[in-house]
C-alpha cells in the first residue's frame, strides 16, 4: 500500500481512553509536499490524531507509517529524529527561556549527545553549538527582523502572534520533513490570520515541507489546503479537495446540524 | 564589529537588514551575548572567591575554623549536586542523602579493608588508596542515582518527592542492616595517605594542621563548580530547563526525556558520592545514624536559601547555613548565655539561660525557610529565570486567548477519562502538564 508519494499513512488508527473512543479507525494518506488539513467540530479528535502521530499517545489499534516505516512504538523524541515536528494548539513555549533558547531546544537533535564532549566543550560540541546558534537565528529571521532582535527576550514577554512564530521556528529546528501545525491561527485577528496563511505557504517551499494542519477557520483551510479530511466523533467522515468538502452533505451536517426537511 | 559598520548595514533593504543582524549576532558571538563573556565577568568574582579561599587557612588562626570550612566545603558539593536535580531539571528529590551514604560507605569499606559476615567472621578485602575510593564512590553513587532515578521517571511533583524520600530512608537502613557493615557501630575510614614531595610531606591526617585537607576540599569544590557551570551552559543544561518548563513540549522538540532525566539524577548523585567519600575520609568514622532525612532537607534548604538553579546562590546558601550550623550557632549560644541580662538570676531575660540554641537548630532552619518563601522566594542570589517565574511575569499570554474554552474542550477529550494517563510514560507526562494548564485558565 505504501507508495513513494505517500509521506505519512495512518492505517486504521484508533485510540480509546477508558470507555471513550477518541479516534476510531482513521485512515489518512498524506502525500509528499501537500498541505493536508484536518478539520472537524470541537472534540472530534483532531489533536488526539496529532498526539498519536508525534508519539505522545500510543494508538490502541492500527499503525502510523512515515515513508513506509512504523512510528507507533516510538517515543516523541525518536519521532522528531524521524522528521516530524509539531506546534501545539495552546502554544507550549518554554516561557522562562529566551526566544533563542527556545529555538535551540528545537535544535537539540542536531547537537552531539556525548557527555564528555559536552562537559569539556570539545571542538565538535562547540562547533555544533555555534552552528545551532546560526541556524536558530536563520530560522527566526524567516519571520522578519523583529524576532531576531528580540532573541534574548523571554518567550513569556512576546505577543501572541510572535509566540506562534517562535513555536514554529522551534519546530523547524530539528529539520523536519513533515510539520504538524495545530490551529496556527487560533486566537488571531483577520490581519494576523492572513499573515499566518501567507507564511505557512512560504514555509512549505522554503523548507521543502509537507504540512499537516488542524484548523478551525474554514476560510483558512479552504484557501491553502491541497486536501482536507473531516473528523467527527473520532471517525473520518469525508476526505477530498476543498471544493468537494464544501459540497459534502455529511460535513455540512456535522458543522451545522441536519437540514430541516419540509414534507 | 564596530557600531558604525552595523548601522551602515541596517540601512540596507529589509532582507539585507535581517542578514546584517544575523551577521552582527554571529560576529558578536565570541564577545557579545555569549556565555563566554559571562564567563569572563562572572569568573572574576569566582576568582576573587577562590583567592580568598586559598589564603583563608593562613588568616583563620584556629584549626577549628579550618575544620568548619572543610565541612562547609563538603556541603557546598552536596548542594551543587542536588541543585542539578532540583534546580536545573526541576525534579524534587528528597532522598539525596542516599548518595552521600553510598559515597561514604564506599570510601570507608575500601580504606578499612574488612567486612563482617553474618556469623561475625571478619573477611579482609583489599585496601584501596583514597584517591581510587573517591572515584569509586562517585561512580557507584552515580550508578545508583541512575538506577534509583529510573523507576521515578513517570512521576512528577509530590509523587516523585515521596518516592525519593523513601530511597533516602531505605539506603541508610540497608547499610545498617546488611551484615557486612557492622550495623550501628559503623565503620572506620582512613584519611588520604601522605604524599611525599621532594620539598616535604603533605599529611592529610595531622590534627595540628588541617590545611592540606582543606585545600583538597577546595580543589574538589572548584572542580565540581566548573563542571556544573559548563553543564548548565550546555545543550544538556538547556534540555533540563526545557523539561522543567514543559516536559511534553521538550519531548516534542526532540529532547530524550529518559536520558536527560537520568543524566540529572546520575550526575547529581555522582557529586553526592564525592561529598560522601570526602566526608568519610575526613571524619574517619561513619555510622548509619549519621545519615538521616534531615540531611536531605538541610541541603534542600541550602539551595532554596541561596536560589534554586543559581550556582553562586547555591554555594552561598550552603556556606551560610553550614557556617551558621557548625560555628555561629554555638557562638550565639555562648554569647546569649553570657549576656548580663540573661546570665544573672532575676533579670527579665533570665529564662533564655535555660534555652539551648544548638538544640533549636531545626526550629531556626524552619523559620529561615518560611521567611525566605515569604520575603524572597527566589533566593539570595536568584537564578534569573526563577525570579521571573516567581514574580508571575512568566504567565503565558495564552490565558487571555479567545480560544481558551475550545482548547479546554479539545484537551478534555484527548485526555480522556480517568485511568488514561498511566498508559504510557508520555501520556502521563502530557496529561499532567495539560491539567496544570487547565487549572491556570
Amino acid at each position: 500500500m505504501s507508495t513513494p508519494e505517500n509521506m505519512l499513512e495512518l492505517r486504521g488508527v484508533s485510540k480509546s481512553f477508558g470507555g471513550l473512543t477518541a479516534v476510531d479507525s482513521v485512515d489518512l494518506d498524506v502525500k509528499r509536499g501537500q498541505i493536508f488539513s484536518i478539520i472537524g467540530p470541537n472534540g472530534a479528535g483532531k489533536t488526539t490524531v496529532f498526539n498519536l502521530i508525534t508519539g505522545i499517545y500510543k494508538p490502541t489499534a492500527g499503525d502510523i507509517l512515515l515513508d513506509g516505516l512504523s512510528l507507533s512504538t516510538l517515543t516523541p523524541d525518536r519521532v522528531v529524529k524521524r522528521g516530524i515536528t509539531r506546534t501545539f494548539q495552546n502554544i507550549r513555549l518554554f516561557n522562562n527561556m529566551t526566544v533563542l533558547e527556545n529555538v535551540l531546544v528545537g535544535l537539540h537533535t542536531t547537537l552531539p549527545g556525548n557527555l564528555f564532549s559536552i562537559v569539556l566543550h570539545l571542538p565538535n560540541y562547540t562547533r555544533a553549538e555555534r552552528a545551532a546558534h546560526e541556524r536558530a537565528i536563520e530560522l527566526l529571521s524567516f519571520f522578519g527582523p523583529s524576532l531576531v532582535d528580540r532573541r534574548d527576550e523571554y518567550a513569556a514577554n512576546l505577543s501572541y502572534a510572535e509566540r506562534r512564530r517562535v513555536e514554529i521556528a522551534r519546530a523547524l529546528g530539528a529539520g523536519p520533513k513533515l510539520l504538524l501545525l495545530d490551529e496556527p491561527t487560533a486566537g488571531m485577528n483577520d490581519a494576523e490570520t492572513a499573515e499566518a496563511v501567507q507564511y505557512i505557504q512560504q514555509l512549505r517551499t522554503a523548507f521543502n515541507l509537507t504540512i499537516l494542519l488542524i484548523e478551525h477557520k474554514l476560510q483558512v483551510t479552504m484557501g491553502i489546503s491541497d486536501r482536507i479530511a473531516v473528523l467527527d466523533y473520532g471517525r473520518k467522515i469525508a476526505e477530498g479537495s476543498a471544493a468537494e468538502i464544501q459540497q459534502n452533505e455529511q460535513v455540512i451536517e456535522a458543522y451545522l446540524g441536519r437540514k430541516a426537511t419540509v414534507e | 564589529m564596530s557600531v558604525r559598520v552595523q548601522q551602515a548595514k541596517d540601512k540596507r533593504t529589509t532582507s539585507a537588514s535581517v542578514r546584517s543582524r544575523v551577521d552582527a549576532y554571529l560576529d558578536g558571538t565570541m564577545v557579545g551575548k555569549n556565555p563566554l563573556r559571562w564567563y569572563i565577568t562572572g569568573w572574576r568574582l569566582g576568582l576573587i572567591a577562590v583567592i580568598g579561599a586559598l589564603i583563608f587557612p593562613q588568616v583563620a588562626g584556629s584549626q577549628s575554623l579550618i575544620v568548619t570550612a572543610i565541612t562547609i566545603g563538603i556541603y557546598v558539593m552536596l548542594a551543587l549536586g542536588l541543585n542539578i536535580v532540583v534546580g536545573f531539571a526541576g525534579l524534587l528529590d528528597l532522598g539525596y542523602v542516599a548518595f552521600y551514604v553510598i559515597g561514604s560507605y564506599t570510601a570507608a569499606v575500601g580504606s578499612f579493608g574488612a567486612i563482617q559476615l553474618s556469623n561475625n567472621q571478619i573477611v579482609h578485602i583489599p585496601i584501596f588508596p583514597f584517591w581510587l575510593l573517591l572515584a569509586l564512590g562517585a561512580v557507584l553513587a552515580g550508578l545508583f542515582g541512575a538506577l534509583l532515578g529510573a523507576p521515578t521517571l513517570r512521576l512528577r511533583g509530590d509523587y516523585l518527592a515521596i518516592v525519593t524520600l523513601g530511597f533516602g530512608e531505605i539506603v541508610p537502613t540497608v547499610f545498617q542492616n546488611l551484615p557486612y557493615f557492622y550495623g550501628q557501630l559503623g565503620i572506620s575510614a582512613l584519611p588520604p595517605g601522605d604524599i611525599n614531595l621532594p620539598t616535604g610531606t603533605i599529611s592529610f591526617s595531622n590534627p595540628l594542621d588541617y590545611s592540606p585537607f582543606y585545600y583538597l576540599t577546595l580543589a574538589l569544590v572548584v572542580l565540581i563548580t566548573v563542571v556544573v557551570i559548563l553543564l548548565r551552559d550546555s545543550s544538556v543544561g538547556r534540555a533540563w530547563v526545557a523539561i522543567r518548563e514543559d516536559e511534553t513540549a521538550a519531548a516534542a522538540s526532540g529532547v530524550n526525556l529518559v536520558r536527560t532525566k537520568l543524566l540529572a539524577f546520575g550526575l547529581g548523585a555522582t557529586i553526592g558520592g564525592v561529598g560522601g567519600a570526602l566526608n568519610a575520609a575526613f571524619t574517619t568514622s561513619i555510622t548509619p545514624l549519621d545519615f538521616n532525612f534531615i540531611i536531605s532537607i538541610t541541603i534542600l534548604i541550602m539551595i532554596v536559601l541561596g536560589g534554586l538553579g543559581s550556582v553562586p546562590g547555591v554555594i552561598v546558601g550552603a556556606i551560610l547555613l553550614r557556617f551558621f550550623d557548625v560555628y555561629l550557632l554555638g557562638q550565639i549560644n555562648d554569647w546569649v548565655h553570657k549576656f548580663p541580662l540573661v546570665a544573672n538570676a532575676g533579670t527579665p531575660l533570665h529564662f533564655l539561660a535555660a534555652v539551648d540554641f544548638n538544640a533549636s537548630k531545626y526550629l531556626i532552619y524552619g523559620v529561615i525557610l518560611v521567611a525566605m518563601i515569604l520575603l524572597r522566594p527566589q533566593g539570595l542570589i536568584p537564578n534569573i529565570r526563577r525570579k521571573m517565574e516567581l514574580k508571575g511575569e512568566g504567565a503565558a499570554p495564552e490565558s487571555f486567548s479567545a480560544v481558551g474554552i475550545v482548547e479546554r474542550e479539545e484537551q478534555g477529550l484527548s485526555m480522556g477519562g480517568a485511568g488514561s494517563e498511566d498508559e504510557t510514560l508520555y501520556e502521563g507526562a502530557g496529561s499532567d502538564a495539560q491539567r496544570q494548564e487547565e487549572g491556570g485558565e
